[in-house]
């Protein structure tokens, strides 16, 4: 019963706003302002005739690929650099210059360079989102107490089992909180990347069905990716809860 | 929440003598610009062994690019294109994002009840709805603020509402005790205890301005610096493209550095506060 009357409370606000939009847009005469039901409709066919299905799996693999690829570089990168601190020094400012670029205006540059096929929606995605995790790993590096650092380095620890069990594991949350930052960076450049130019995905369904005036299509595509991108962004939270669930008891936030 | 990442940095450097300090700076100075030669020595080499793609430019062709850029007044417009709609866009997300989140974190039963809409609107990428916008708006400026409101209300929204959330309730209660009207409660009360987590979310829907800018204009006709990096790449001049794109992030890492000293002057009474 408790459970219910809270998810009341969460949930009439979605609701009501949902079936708002399904009574106000039912009689729309404006053609780019289909009906929810319509929407819906062309949906449904689009997902259970596995259309939508299979540009969803080529947008997400490239993602995911990308992000590995960044997360990869980003970490290995960030502990080196987070344990030399002349060269952190040194590289502060041309890291700082690359987080700063907005990410979206690579997309041109490498798929003009490149081609449209899957290896520059990834570089683009990877080169966007390394940075972020790049930052916070160095930042979550410098955070480890420095009495384990001098306690490892008097007891002579082999340096890959330092980096391995002492300075990894202490820099997991800031690690985390870079890739919690870097999901939503990379799905928008995959986004971009394919509504600049492809010939599959999820983008491509978007810009394909716009160019061709199926406007029902256009709002769906749209919407589809909008909840793909809120299912990934909530499993990662849950991901996150888990991983650092050590770090959530020890009340360190 | 996004905060994580721009936790201000510990004190490090220990107060040396002061020609000690000056000496070392000099000297960091001198091999951040060797790095930098280092960077461009690769990159140059890179092109002329043909490890990157043929197109990309050398080091010469991008240094020529710069200075044919700056000294072009189509580049200055577009720039003064993509600021002005950018900020346009930002300051509406402030206001917007500042006033329902103050409205909406002390009110327990407001602040349940729109949890799930607004963790929606967050992680929704709002750059899929563009193609819908666009077939509404046109490709004009208000189609391109709009798309930057949408995308940068978000993280001023929810700071706002932590910030908000987080009124220690032994004040709360003092509030009501004394029964401290409501405007003298919300600028003295409510706006400083929720600043810190306020300006944090202001400061990243900065950098999302600029980047929901920049994409609408690289992938519609709106005219800004992105546009003119998509048309360089069209007319294959990828030296100015990569001119273009090299002041784009300098663009953005001013507008980061500035609005992180204005944040750290701002909230200088809150550090000393906690320590």
């Amino acid at each position: 019963m408790k459970t219910l009357i809270r998810a009341g409370w969460t949930l009439w606000l979605p609701v009501l706003l949902v079936t708002i939009w399904w009574f106000a847009s039912a009689n729309s005469t404006n053609i780019y302002v289909p009906s929810l039901s319509r929407i819906v409709e062309v949906l449904w066919r689009d997902i259970s005739s596995g259309l939508l299905i299979d540009a969803a799996r080529v947008s997400l693999t490239n993602l995911a690929v990308g992000l590995l690829i960044a997360a990869a570089v980003g970490i290995l990168l960030g502990l080196l650099i987070g344990e030399t601190r002349r060269l952190r020094l040194i590289l502060d400012p041309y890291i700082h210059f690359f987080r700063s670029v907005p990410q979206s205006a690579l997309v041109p540059l490498i798929i003009g360079a490149m081609g449209i096929g899957a290896a520059p929606k990834i570089y683009t995605v990877a080169f966007a989102c390394v940075w972020p995790i790049l930052l916070n790993t160095i930042d979550g590096v410098r955070g480890v107490e420095p009495t384990i650092r001098s306690v490892s380095r008097v007891f002579g620890v082999p340096k890959l089992l330092y980096f391995r069990r002492v300075v990894l594991p202490g820099a997991m949350p800031q690690v985390v909180a870079g890739l919690r930052v870097a999901l939503p960076i990379g799905i928008v450049v995959m986004v971009v990347s394919e509504l600049f130019a492809s010939n599959q995905g999820l983008g491509f369904y978007i810009l394909n069905s716009s160019a061709t005036f199926q406007i029902p299509e256009t709002w769906g595509g749209a919407l589809m990716v909008g909840v793909i991108g809120y299912i990934i962004v909530i499993m990662f939270s849950l991901f996150e809860r888990r991983v650092l669930s050590w770090y959530f008891r020890s009340g360190a936030l | 929440m996004t905060t994580t990442h721009t936790r201000a940095p510990s004190a490090e450097t220990k107060a040396p003598r002061r020609s000690a300090l000056l000496q070392r700076d000099w000297s960091l100075l001198a091999q951040r610009l060797g790095a930098l030669g280092i960077i461009l020595a690769l990159w140059q080499a890179a092109v002329l062994t043909g490890l990157l793609p043929s197109i990309t430019p050398t080091v010469p062709e991008v240094t020529l690019g710069l200075w044919t850029a700056v000294t072009s007044t189509s580049f200055w417009t577009a720039l003064g294109q993509t600021l002005s709609a950018a900020t346009a866009g930002w300051i509406i997300s402030c206001v917007l994002g500042v006033f329902l989140g103050l409205l909406i974190g002390p009110l327990r039963w407001l602040d349940r009840s729109t949890s799930v809409t607004v963790e929606f609107g967050r992680a929704f990428p709002t750059i899929a709805l563009m193609p819908v916008i666009l077939l509404l708006l046109g490709a004009t400026t208000s189609m391109q603020i709009t798309m930057v409101v949408l995308s940068a209300l978000w993280p001023v929204l929810v700071q706002s509402i932590l910030g908000a959330r987080r009124l220690d309730p032994g004040i709360a209660d003092t509030v009501r005790i004394y029964r401290i009207p409501r405007l003298l409660w919300f600028r003295r009360v409510l706006l400083p205890s929720a600043l810190p987590f306020v300006t944090t979310g202001v400061r990243i829907a900065a950098s999302i301005s600029i980047l929901a800018a920049v994409g609408i204009e690289v992938l519609t006709q709106v005219p800004g610096i992105g546009r003119m990096i998509t048309l360089a790449q069209e007319a294959q001049r990828w030296d100015l493209a990569f001119a273009y794109l090299f002041f784009a992030g300098l663009f953005g890492w001013t507008v980061t550095a500035l609005l992180a000293r204005a944040e750290s002057s701002l909230l200088a009474w809150n550090r000393q506060a906690s320590g």
